[in-house]
């Protein structure tokens, strides 16, 4: 038990009324810090914003940073951004506590005689740096992952300039096949982009659109707009995926062909003779037949890949038909061997259904750093490394100890080199084993610019100064290679990084750059022709003599592992598997029961590249021959990425699967390939509950996540009611029925006489269900934007998580336990090609006539004139009655003190000023963002008005890629919100057969069936 | 409430003690003097028990509720279980006192005082349970309506607050009754005893000379306290049961509640009595006055009232099923099969398998199967709680957010706690008051001495 | 210094030996005696014979760390008597923010030295002067001590009272009478005859049941 504190003691005090009444007064000095120098953009209490770029995936999203007394709190979407017009995934929302990460290095530090690492001085530092490439330049080698546009070229220039040894681009999850694929066909080497707005057939072979996809946000939200029944009566795009597995990019396609893993180039290719047999290119391309698409039957096809030949055939004649398809590259879990061969089919498919030029744009490539990954090159450096051809590596951006397979042995190659250079800027696997660290900024300390794709440049600018003794890797590497000797800093950039960026923007608008983030312009096509007859596609290569298929999932948070340090990223349940803080094994039912295992029984999975054990989640949505483990667990450095207890140095977290993978497992063009093993897999006997936030996916028909069919929707009322059951759908929101709410309410709670004058807000919301993808984008906005504490892994294990906002993932209607009979444990609902998974975001409801309202004894939860749902922190007393009489269970209740153990230093900069701190023993639970409507509201009175529709954006709202929230005034008939609630025939109300009358009404999702062959 | 006819028979003449006064007063005062080794062990393993419960308590105010097992959706646990278990025991107490007093059955006399003692230590019990499980006690007064500058009042329409007054009335009652009772009995042990004890009884006994006056001013005013104290019996529990019949929990929301918890009560109350009166007798060797017959008065009424408890757990099954709503029924199938099957079973064959037994009068007279099953019964309501509260928690309206629940170390040490605190509140009454209403069962002697063997009116 | 002059000041003067100035703050007392009974053998050496630093300034800068007087011992003895009262420099000169966010902000150590960098140097010999301008050297901020302190939970907006026309002396008091700050005192009778002390919640509350403002506990509890 810690010393007691103040707090504490009154705690205890308090446990006698009398002291208690002292206890809210408290007589401690604070103090007032002003600023020695006040920047004039900033007021103290009004939040400055400015553009930047997001950092966390390839994708190069554009950001604002909202930062309040020149402190980034919050990052949000920047709507001039092209890829991701506002919006923000969970990456990028949690992105912000990189920043206040407890792991990060305070200084240079570098190793004593002793082996440890000691603080040191830059210039020390630097010095012993330098020295060591001067004694042999030609023995250094400079090892990163992206480090930006101009950080690149000066990587470049740096290696010119000190002669060093050669510079290795790696990234993890670099798209190489795709890459060398396009240029086998199109004869440039770079990564295509795909454009879904307007697309009506959109093929996924496992690019996991929505995850770990080419850009996630944006086709999430082209994908939304192209499929919105309100502009598109027909029901507007249809996804088909192709996996092996209920991804949440399966989860929300129309269609799942369920194919083999590896197999994707062999049904593209299937799927393109199809669509040129019913049609497709008016015979342009019939040719293909005879050439590369000779063996490609229908039939022949269904037996390599799994899906039945009538779907090939069908799904064929629907690309023929379709007005604009596309077909999207399969992605890194299922990159085989043979993966070039795959991705070069998909574009030949792109070929056929003239996707090509369109929404396939195949642009001259701009030397991204993304671009120029290498896997070839990374295994060299590692046999250089072990030849002990190497003294000097400077590593940057990237954690390679973690995430290339032990089996490359690059950890033990890094023990033959005589020193390791680190820029990290928090500490990971690879810094801990470096001889010198160099910390770098973080994003949002530092300079820097992206090239997303081309066409697009982004810039990234500082929002705060760097909390710690830190300089920018730009700056860094200068420093380095001027002290190398007096040549080197010759030839390198006169001036700081900051500089040199400018000069590599001249030809822009430098300061219009700053506030839109960036320059954008369309790409352009660049390719002619399409070389067919380099598309090779073959069947995957496997090693081991397992039964089961190893696919080794890009986790959507924890990405390449990078994600593992962020403690919002760890807290937030996966969408699909509902796991958080750990790493799990996925099987189907029928393997379980082989294997003779149950939910959080420990595998072991032993491949000829290592072995890792990990707690396995039988399933009914993936195959019976395939064993999925997502990637970024494992890590044993790191508060949060670890099982660290308190110390920085922790035991792993769950398993890290590429450990899995051979070093060698490449495809044919040297392409890190992940599909390669069959793992031998067995249960160890030993059990581990697994800290799983939902393990029931059955609603049994009650009205939480609805959905209704196209035909439904179109009106046929008897479809409609068969589908929904007995229940009926709606009730629209009633001005008359609210105010008799509210009124109901004032008679209760006494008020001052503005009560009298009815309030002109009815604060409500809409939530779209046919959008929702359970991306969780949402979940993140609200944990940064309301200080919701990160409870941690044993807190989660006993469900004690506080998130306001959960989403609930359901399997089909279900059905009630009496009909199911005798109650069993709980499985798996999924089966094999079953995509109707409704994903239900569930906040506070803020009901009309809310069942948490007259149970609390000291009105701590009242209904307010707008009809919100107030809960005054500072009020409760804690009985929890009005969470046990919730029946939407979104009331958290702080059994701990939060804020005391789970924000260490200094984590507590991250939190929200305008936004209370919620203490040990009090009901907390979603405001609508209140502080958000308060802001709005002084805006509007200062200016003497109203507040507009879409002033106030609820961060839940303001993040969502697809726009699955609308907010706002329902008293206002015009509204966005008002409009969307009374979308016909979707809307209801969460649980209406209580009669809560929620402020939140909910839009069903829309089941479009099967994709169509033949015109209907 | 009726009384079975077992009540209102005669009491047999060898039931109804005869000695003389002087031997009375010697046989119950025998009670509180000097105390064995065994009576200081006892007392001594209660108050340890006691500490480490206040110490853990002590540490979740510190350190905050999580280290109770509380899980979401299940926001009630152990707590609340006890809470209800001893304001259900409390009822014994006055029903006794109060109702079987207006309705002359005399066989209580000889229980009636510990009956009201056990009252008043099971309320002060339950009422600390409020205060353990609010997350911020140090901000529990908010919870009274007293005027305050902020302005601020409490939401009477909340059935804790209505719990506040329940009980805060219901333990005025008892203590005010149980002192009434008390003054002629200190009297005479003022007139028994030296040394502080004298001092004690003397302020205590408030110059009682048993006189005419005072005996006539002594019956009007426990009369019209019974007349007060009835009806609590009936709302006080009724009250509690409101917590969860006002909520719209599935299981919880139920119009049978009241009678259900009243019956219930009574039928624990009853049970307790047993329990700690049959040890009690045998080691005072209070056998003349505490005899087999009022044991099995205690039987019959056991006996009624666990025929009513049954009825309505039988009667929830059938609402359940009749109301035809989904979550009703799902949430009843799996108290019965679900995760909590065990403690629905152990509720069901002690509270209405075990009872039955009294059918037989050999049973009912035997003191050993009295003690096992009253043992049985108190256990089995404990679980009637755990029951309702925890698996109708558990299973609500969002099935995503089902949950298991499990009391941890912490709410197991402060629940034996509350035991060990009763027993060593009841110790010390031991041996500070008479545990037997002296004057009363004097009445009753010279009362039966003056009718010879007709007891009856 | 300042007790220095506290000590002529009591000192009864004798003819034989002269009170003798050791600084312009007791030149200027010294003066003021004299004023007052001509006889008085005062000595006043030329280089403490200036106008500045003004009596005013002395008496307030020595009043602001006056020990006797109620307040926390402020980092630097500021006077707001001197400065929004002799010199009536409107509050929101330096508390800028408070007609434009939730919070009045405290001046930046730039602030103050864009006045008092123009003043003349013998500024410089009150202790004051010399703190702020070594904070002003070292880039250093100034700790001031809080005074008017809600709690964490209260988020109360100075724009929203700023801009409704409130007077900053309803809250704050008569700051432009005080060398040293602190919270005056307050009682005011809320509607039940119960006392309430000021930035109390029922303090607040009254105000705002009053002025018709919002009594929602939202307005300020979220």
């Amino acid at each position: 038990m810690p010393e007691i504190d103040r707090r504490g003691f009154l705690k205890l005090a308090g446990a006698s009324a009398g002291a208690a009444a002292a206890a809210g007064c408290s007589d401690h000095v604070e103090k007032l810090i002003p600023y020695v120098v006040q920047p004039e953009e900033v007021t103290p209490g009004v939040p400055v914003w400015y553009a930047s770029t997001c950092r966390e995936c390839p994708a190069g999203c554009g950001v604002l940073v909202k930062t309040r007394e020149s402190r980034p709190i919050k990052l949000e979407g920047n709507p001039e951004h092209p890829i991701n017009r506002g919006r923000l995934c969970a990456k990028g929302q949690a992105s912000v506590e990189r920043t206040y990460s407890p792991d990060r290095f305070h200084g240079p530090v570098r190793r004593n005689a002793a082996g440890e690492l000691e603080p040191t001085t830059w210039d020390e530092a630097i010095a012993e740096v330098a020295a060591a490439i001067r004694a042999n330049p030609a023995r250094v080698r400079v090892l990163g992952g992206d480090p930006g546009d101009t950080a690149s070229q000066l990587i470049d220039r740096f290696v010119a300039a000190t002669g060093a040894g050669g510079r290795v681009v790696s990234i993890p999850f670099a798209r190489e096949a795709l890459r060398a694929a396009t240029e086998q066909v199109f004869g440039v080497a770079s990564e295509p982009i795909f454009d879904l707005s307007g697309a009506d057939l959109v093929i996924d072979f496992g690019s996991e659109l929505f995850e770990s996809g080419l850009s996630p946000i944006e086709h999430q939200r082209q994908w939304a707009e192209a499929r919105d029944v309100a502009t598109h009566p027909d029901g507007g795009l249809r996804l088909v995926y192709v996996g092996s597995r209920l991804s949440l990019t399966a989860s929300s396609s129309d269609e799942w062909l369920v194919a083999k893993p590896g197999s994707e180039g062999l049904l593209a290719l299937a799927l393109a003779r199809a669509a040129i047999e019913a049609g497709a290119g008016g015979g342009a391309h019939a040719g293909l037949l005879s050439g590369p698409l000779a063996n490609a039957g229908a039939d022949a096809a269904a037996r390599a890949t799994d899906v039945p030949a009538e779907a090939i055939r069908r799904i064929g004649a629907a690309l023929a038909r379709a007005r604009a398809a596309v077909a999207l590259p399969p992605g890194h879990a299922v990159a085989s061997r043979r993966a070039v061969g795959a991705s070069a089919a998909v574009l030949l498919l792109n070929e056929v259904i003239g996707a090509v030029g369109s929404r396939v744009i195949v642009a001259a490539p701009e030397g991204a750093p993304r671009q120029r990954a290498s896997y070839k090159d990374l295994l060299a450096l590692i046999r250089e490394m072990q030849d002990g051809q190497v003294d000097v590596l400077l590593v940057h951006h990237m954690n390679p100890v973690y995430s290339i397979p032990v089996s490359a042995g690059f950890a033990d190659a890094l023990a033959k080199v005589k020193l390791v250079v680190s820029f990290a800027s928090a500490a990971d696997e690879t810094a801990l084993r470096a001889h010198v660290v160099l910390p770098d900024h973080t994003a949002l300390e530092s300079w820097g610019d992206a090239r997303p794709r081309p066409g697009v440049r982004s810039l990234v600018q500082p929002t705060l100064r760097p909390l710690y003794d830190t300089r920018a890797f730009g700056d860094a590497l200068l420093d380095v290679g001027r002290a190398v000797s007096p040549e080197a800093a010759a030839q390198l950039p006169a001036g700081s990084f900051r500089t040199l960026l400018e000069a590599n923007w001249t030809g822009t608008d430098f300061r219009a750059a700053l506030k839109s983030g960036g320059v954008y312009q369309p790409a352009s096509h660049a390719a002619s022709g399409f070389a067919a007859s380099k598309v090779e596609v073959a069947e995957p290569v496997f090693t081991g003599d397992g039964e089961l298929t190893l696919l080794a999932v890009p986790h959507i948070f924890l990405w390449d592992g990078s994600g593992a340090a962020l403690p919002v990223l760890q807290e937030i349940p996966d969408p699909v598997a509902r796991v958080a803080w750990d790493s799990w094994a996925e099987v189907s039912l029928a393997t379980a029961d082989r294997l003779g295992v149950e939910m959080g029984d420990v595998l072991r999975l032993e491949s000829s590249a290592g072995a890792i054990e990990v707690a396995v989640l039988p399933r009914g949505g993936i195959r019976d021959d395939v064993i999925a483990v997502p990637t970024g667990q494992g890590h044993v450095v790191g508060h949060f990425a670890s099982k660290a207890g308190q110390g920085l140095v922790g035991v792993a977290r769950g398993g890290n699967v590429f450990d899995l993978l051979p070093g060698d497992g490449v495809d044919e063009s040297g392409g890190r390939a992940f599909l390669t093993e069959r793992p031998r897999v067995s249960a160890t006997g030993r059990h581990r509950r697994l800290p799983l936030l939902q393990w029931n996916d059955n609603k049994r028909e009650r009205q939480l996540g609805e959905a209704m069919t196209l035909a439904a929707l179109a009106g046929h009322g008897e479809a409609h009611a068969e589908h929904h059951g007995p229940h009926e759908m709606r009730e629209p929101y009633d001005p008359a029925a609210d105010a008799a709410d509210l009124q109901y309410q004032e008679t209760f709670h006494e008020r001052g006489e503005n009560s009298a004058k009815a309030s002109p807000y009815r604060w409500g919301m809409s939530v779209d269900l046919d959008r929702c993808t359970g991306c969780s984008a949402c979940i993140a906005a609200c944990y940064v934007e309301n200080n919701l504490p990160r409870v941690g892994e044993d807190e989660t294990r006993l469900v004690r998580q506080m998130a306001w906002l959960r989403i609930d993932r359901w399997v089909g209607e279900g059905e009630p336990e009496l009909k199911g009979g005798r109650v069993r444990a709980p499985r798996s609902r999924e089966q094999l090609g079953d995509t109707d998974i409704r994903n239900a975001p569930l906040l506070c409801q803020h009901c009309g006539a809310a069942p948490c309202e007259p149970v609390c004894p000291v009105i701590a939860t009242y209904h307010n004139e707008e009809g919100l749902n107030a809960m005054i922190y500072n009020r409760c007393i804690g009985t929890r009655y009005c969470a046990n009489n919730c029946p939407y269970k979104v009331r958290r209740f702080n059994y701990w003190d939060h804020q005391l153990t789970k924000w260490p230093a200094p984590m507590e900069l991250m939190l929200n000023p305008d936004v209370t701190v919620r203490g040990q023993g009090v009901m907390e639970k979603c405001t609508f963002c209140v502080q958000r409507i308060q802001a709005a509201r002084q805006d509007a009175k200062n200016a003497g008005m109203l507040i507009p529709d879409g002033a106030v954006k609820t961060a839940c709202q303001q993040a969502c890629p697809s726009a699955v929230y609308t907010f706002g005034n329902l008293r206002d008939p015009d509204s966005q919100v008002s409009k969307a609630s009374a979308a016909p025939q979707r809307g209801y109300h969460a649980l209406h057969m209580l009669n809560t009358r929620p402020a939140v009404t909910y839009l069903a999702k829309v089941l479009r069936g099967k994709v169509e062959g033949s015109p209907s | 409430m009726t009384p079975p006819p077992a009540l209102s028979a005669v009491p047999t003449p060898e039931a109804a003690p005869a000695p003389g006064d002087s031997k009375i007063n010697r046989d119950l005062l025998r009670v509180m003097e000097g105390a064995s080794p065994g009576y200081f062990l006892l007392l001594g393993a209660t108050v340890l028990v006691v500490t480490a419960a206040a110490l853990t308590w002590i540490y979740q105010i510190y350190i905050g509720l999580g280290v109770a097992g509380y899980t979401h959706p299940v926001f009630w646990g152990v707590y609340i279980v006890t809470f209800v278990f001893w304001v259900g025991i409390a009822h014994a107490g006055t029903l006794i006192s109060a109702i079987l007093y207006l309705f002359r059955a005399k066989w209580r006399n000889a229980i009636n005082r510990s009956a009201e003692a056990m009252t008043v230590m099971a309320v002060m019990t339950a009422g600390m349970f409020l205060g353990i499980h609010v997350g911020r006690i140090w901000k529990a007064y908010f919870i009274l309506p007293y005027p305050n500058q902020r302005g601020l009042w409490v939401n009477f329409r909340s059935p804790l607050e209505w719990d506040t007054f329940a009980i805060s009335t219901y333990a005025t009652i008892s203590i005010v009754f149980l002192y009434i009772g008390l003054i002629p009995d200190l009297a005479i042990a003022r007139d028994r005893f030296a040394g502080w004890r004298r001092l004690l009884y003397t302020a205590l006994a408030l110059g009682w000379q048993g006189t005419s006056r005072q005996w006539k001013a002594h019956t009007r005013s426990v009369l019209h306290l019974s007349g007060l104290a009835t009806p609590l019996v009936l709302s006080v529990h009724s009250v509690v049961s409101w917590d969860f019949a006002m909520s719209i929990v599935p299981g919880w929301h139920a119009t049978i509640f009241a009678p259900y918890f009243v019956a219930g009560a009574i039928f624990s109350g009853f049970a307790m009595v047993l329990t700690v009166m049959i040890p009690v007798r045998r080691i005072f060797g209070l056998e003349e006055y505490i005899t087999d017959y009022h044991f099995e008065n205690m039987a019959r009424f056991i006996l009624l009232t666990s025929l009513i408890v049954g009825y309505a757990y039988v009667t929830e099954y059938f609402v359940a099923w009749y109301s035809g709503v989904e979550a009703e029924q799902t949430s009843f199938w799996l108290r019965a099969f679900g995760p909590y099957w065990f403690s629905t079973w152990t509720m069901i064959v002690c509270n209405v398998v075990f009872p039955q037994l009294f059918w037989f009068k050999r049973l009912r007279t035997h003191v050993p199967t009295l003690f096992v099953v009253s043992t049985f019964v108190n256990i089995g309501m404990w679980f009637e709680r755990y029951v309702i509260i925890i698996t109708g928690l558990s299973r609500e309206y969002d099935p995503a957010v089902w949950g298991v629940y499990t009391p941890t170390w912490a709410e197991l040490t402060i629940l034996a706690g509350s035991f060990a605190f009763f027993a060593m509140l009841f110790l010390l009454f031991l041996k500070i008051f008479p545990v037997i209403a002296i004057a009363e069962v004097k009445e009753l002697a010279i009362h039966d001495r003056a009718h010879g063997a007709h007891g009856a009116h | 210094m300042a007790a220095g002059t506290a000590g002529l000041l009591w000192t009864k003067a004798s003819a034989d030996e002269p009170l003798v100035a050791s600084s312009v703050c007791e030149a200027h007392e010294l003066k003021a005696r004299l004023a007052e009974d001509p006889e008085l053998a005062v000595v006043i050496p030329p280089e403490f014979d200036k106008p500045w630093p003004s009596l005013a300034a002395c008496r307030s800068h020595e009043a602001a760390w006056d020990p006797d007087a109620p307040g926390p011992h402020q980092p630097i003895p500021f006077s707001h008597k001197h400065h929004s009262g002799t010199f009536g420099v409107d509050c929101q000169y330096c508390h800028s923010g408070t007609d434009r966010s939730r919070m009045a902000g405290v001046p930046s150590v730039e602030l103050c030295m864009g006045c008092h960098a123009q003043f003349p140097a013998e500024y410089d010999q009150l202790e004051g002067i010399q703190i702020l301008k070594q904070h002003w050297e070292q880039q250093r901020p100034v700790e001031w001590v809080q005074i008017h302190r809600l709690p964490e939970h209260v988020k109360f907006q100075h724009q929203a009272h700023v801009r409704a026309g409130f007077a900053c002396q309803d809250c704050h008091g008569p700051v432009e009478e005080l060398d040293k700050l602190y919270l005056v005192p307050e009682t005011k009778w809320w509607q039940y005859g119960l006392p309430t002390q000021k930035l109390e919640m029922g303090w607040c509350v009254m105000c705002h049941r009053d002025a018709g403002a919002s009594t929602d506990c939202l307005t300020c509890h979220y």
